[in-house]
């Protein structure tokens, strides 16, 4: 689904370049659950941004269910993200004066679906989620977990194929944090493509691939045993 | 239209975040287009074309033809003499022409009642199709000949009699009998070029018409430009002034084709030569023929304060543009991070760019109803500053559609760099700022 060859990336200031990524190269198949973990500074978040199309890279190639997306027009970038890529982000991203619906509905709007849909999508993933009765609260009468329970109606909304997820559970408490892996393996159940960046083992350990970043790297692709399959 | 509605609700939450730098936006934006209207009113209707399908076949002829050689100031008087009028209407090369100048006098119905003072256009009978003056009820004059007839204005006739209809009404105009012939319907040329060589232009219309000849049987004198080249004696108009060298009358033509004014300029020359050999012209000749396009310019009657305003306004607008435009750059570059998730979340920077013209659109709203207040109020300042102007303080439609058209341009250019800004840019980087 997802190919990265010998994909690189390099920041430049006036005085120092950045070598964010090295000559990465990366396979991922469809419905795989993979964590992206390494120290901080190593590349993760640059990684996942270039594979959500946030930002661009300066070599090598990233195919897309076949398709490379070099070179692709603004507003082809945009459908693609609209339709195929779900975020959810560290710090929620939700826009303060728009209800919960409201925030759900955002991509969905520029989709161009029908009202009729567009709602149907919403209120589904509402329940998803379990948030479906607050609908109509703002993300300031919501905590912390709600908000990225919204965050991740409004990722999953759009019906994407991959979902994109940067330290969803950084700003949580842990009990919030197991509610939301809980919810993103339940979405990994339904066949949704999720990579995650995160910091914490246990975490990598429930999604059933870790991928190591050191230094822009790709240093090891571990297969783990799904938690669930440990257990039993 | 269902995006769109959304659009303009997402441009009304954005000025629900910060309304004082907004209203501050819009207050600059409609100060500096409300002043800038305000002139451009006056420079507009003071400059504007009042007949634009014939001011180029409508001419202004002007001869040398006076009984002195001129030795120092050689400009050729913009009057004429009767004599000299006589000589330029024996060719039948115009279409139409007519001699006029105007008078005070006082009218009444009655010796029993007050006088009413009124300005007389004293002229002949092709002024009224010359410059497209539409009757109400009644005729013109049938022919250039004394006849006791006057034509009113429909304001005229309203004031003395309360009504329009007056065809047949004895008045008494200075006391003396006169007719009513037609009643003129509403009728305001402006600027009044006809009457631009005494730079008179930018007054009201007259208030009644009274046939040449019967103006110099009466003994009425031009109120606004007479020169006198011999020895006749002004008070005798009616036996002296047709003959003497009296100049007061402006006489225009009309000449529909470049051949037509080339024959008609060729006949002035002709005319020209002809009292030279006869001795009645002692100067060098210097014929004028103006065309009405030009005769403000010709005789330096424009409003050198409107321009200078103009200007000055204009350059106030281009700051007060500058200043809404970094305000404008500050409240979407706040708004940068909404823009980036937006993005993000799939939206095309087309798709932004509509959203733009969202807000545009409540932009270029807010600022013309402002522009309009402020427009007005500036409209009546310098009504009050120039009362001599305030004849040409209306509004039109095309003066209004201009104004619309002005604002939303204006709004555009204010938003069109910061929203730019605003959707260009790492995505990554703003999401997380």
């Amino acid at each position: 689904m997802i190919t990265l060859t010998n994909l690189s990336k390099i920041f430049r200031t006036e005085l120092i370049e950045t070598h964010a990524l090295r000559e990465v190269n990366l396979q991922v198949e469809e419905g795989e659950f993979a964590a992206l973990t390494g120290p901080s500074g190593s590349g993760k978040s640059t990684l996942l941004n270039i594979l959500g199309t946030l930002e661009s890279f300066d070599s090598g190639d990233y195919l897309l269910d076949g398709k490379s997306i070099n070179g692709l027009s603004d507003s082809a970038l945009s459908k693609l993200r609209n339709e195929k890529i779900g975020f959810i982000f560290q710090g929620f991203n939700l826009i303060k004066d728009y209800s919960i619906f409201d925030n759900i509905e955002l991509p969905l709007r520029y989709r161009g679906l029908k009202p009729a849909e567009r709602k149907q999508r919403i209120e589904h993933a509402l329940e998803l989620v379990g948030l479906h009765a607050r609908r109509h609260y703002f993300p300031s009468q919501l905590s912390g977990g709600q908000q990225q329970r919204v965050a991740i109606a409004r990722a999953i909304a759009g019906k994407p194929r991959i979902l994109l997820a940067d330290e969803p559970t950084g700003n949580l408490d842990s009990l919030m944090a197991r509610q939301v892996m809980e919810l993103l393996e339940q979405i990994n159940q339904q066949g949704c493509t999720i990579l995650m960046v995160t910091h914490d083992p246990d975490q990598a350990r429930r999604a059933g691939r870790n991928i190591q970043i050191i230094d822009g790297q790709l240093h090891d692709s571990t297969l783990y045993e799904p938690l669930s399959a440990q257990s039993a | 239209m269902e995006q769109f509605i959304y659009y303009l609700k997402v441009s009304f939450k954005g000025i629900k975040r910060a309304p004082l730098p907004y209203a501050l936006t819009i207050f600059i934006l409609s100060v500096g287009l409300g002043v800038f209207f305000a002139n451009a009113t006056f420079y507009y209707q003071l400059n504007r074309d009042p007949l634009p399908h014939k001011s180029d076949k409508l001419f202004f002829p002007m001869l040398n033809l006076v009984p002195y050689e001129c030795s120092t100031d050689c400009k050729t008087p913009s009057v004429l003499s009767y004599n000299n009028v006589e000589k330029l209407s024996q060719t039948d090369i115009p279409t139409q022409a007519a001699a006029m100048y105007s008078a005070d006098g006082y009218l009444r119905q009655s010796t029993e009642q007050a006088p009413l003072p009124v300005s007389i256009r004293i002229t002949q009978r092709d002024f009224f199709s010359l410059f497209d003056v539409p009757v109400l009820h009644g005729s013109i004059w049938p022919d250039n000949s004394a006849r006791h007839e006057v034509i009113l204005t429909k304001s005229s006739a309203e004031k003395l009699f309360g009504r329009t209809n007056v065809i047949g009404e004895k008045l008494l105009l200075d006391d003396r009998n006169v007719t009513v012939a037609a009643v003129l319907d509403t009728w305001q040329m402006l600027p009044r070029l006809y009457d631009a060589n005494n730079q008179n232009h930018l007054s009201d219309t007259d208030d009644i018409y009274l046939p040449l000849e019967t103006g110099y049987d009466m003994n009425y004198l031009s109120n606004t430009q007479s020169q006198t080249f011999d020895d006749t004696d002004y008070r005798q108009l009616s036996t002296q002034g047709r003959t003497g060298a009296l100049h007061q009358l402006q006489y225009w033509v009309q000449l529909d084709t470049p051949a037509q004014q080339q024959r008609y300029w060729q006949f002035m020359a002709n005319l020209v030569q002809d009292e030279k050999a006869a001795g009645r012209h002692p100067s060098a000749p210097n014929n004028q023929l103006v065309a009405m396009r030009n005769i403000v310019s010709y005789f330096g009657g424009e409003s050198s304060d409107i321009k200078a305003f103009a200007l000055v306004t204009l350059l106030f607008l281009l700051v007060c543009l500058f200043n809404a435009s970094h305000l404008s750059l500050n409240r979407y570059l706040s708004n940068q991070y909404e823009f980036s998730l937006r993005r993000a979340l799939g939206a095309s920077r087309s798709q932004l760019q509509l959203q733009m013209l969202a807000d545009v659109l409540l932009m270029a709203i807010f600022t013309i109803i402002g522009a309009l207040i402020t427009g007005f109020a500036g409209i009546k300042l310098m009504n009050q500053l120039l009362p001599a102007n305030s004849l040409f303080s209306n509004w039109d439609l095309p003066l209004l559609l201009s104004l619309l058209v002005i604002a939303f341009v204006c709004s555009y250019l204010v938003t069109l760099y910061p929203s730019l800004r605003a959707s260009f840019g790492t995505l990554n980087q703003q999401l997380k700022e």
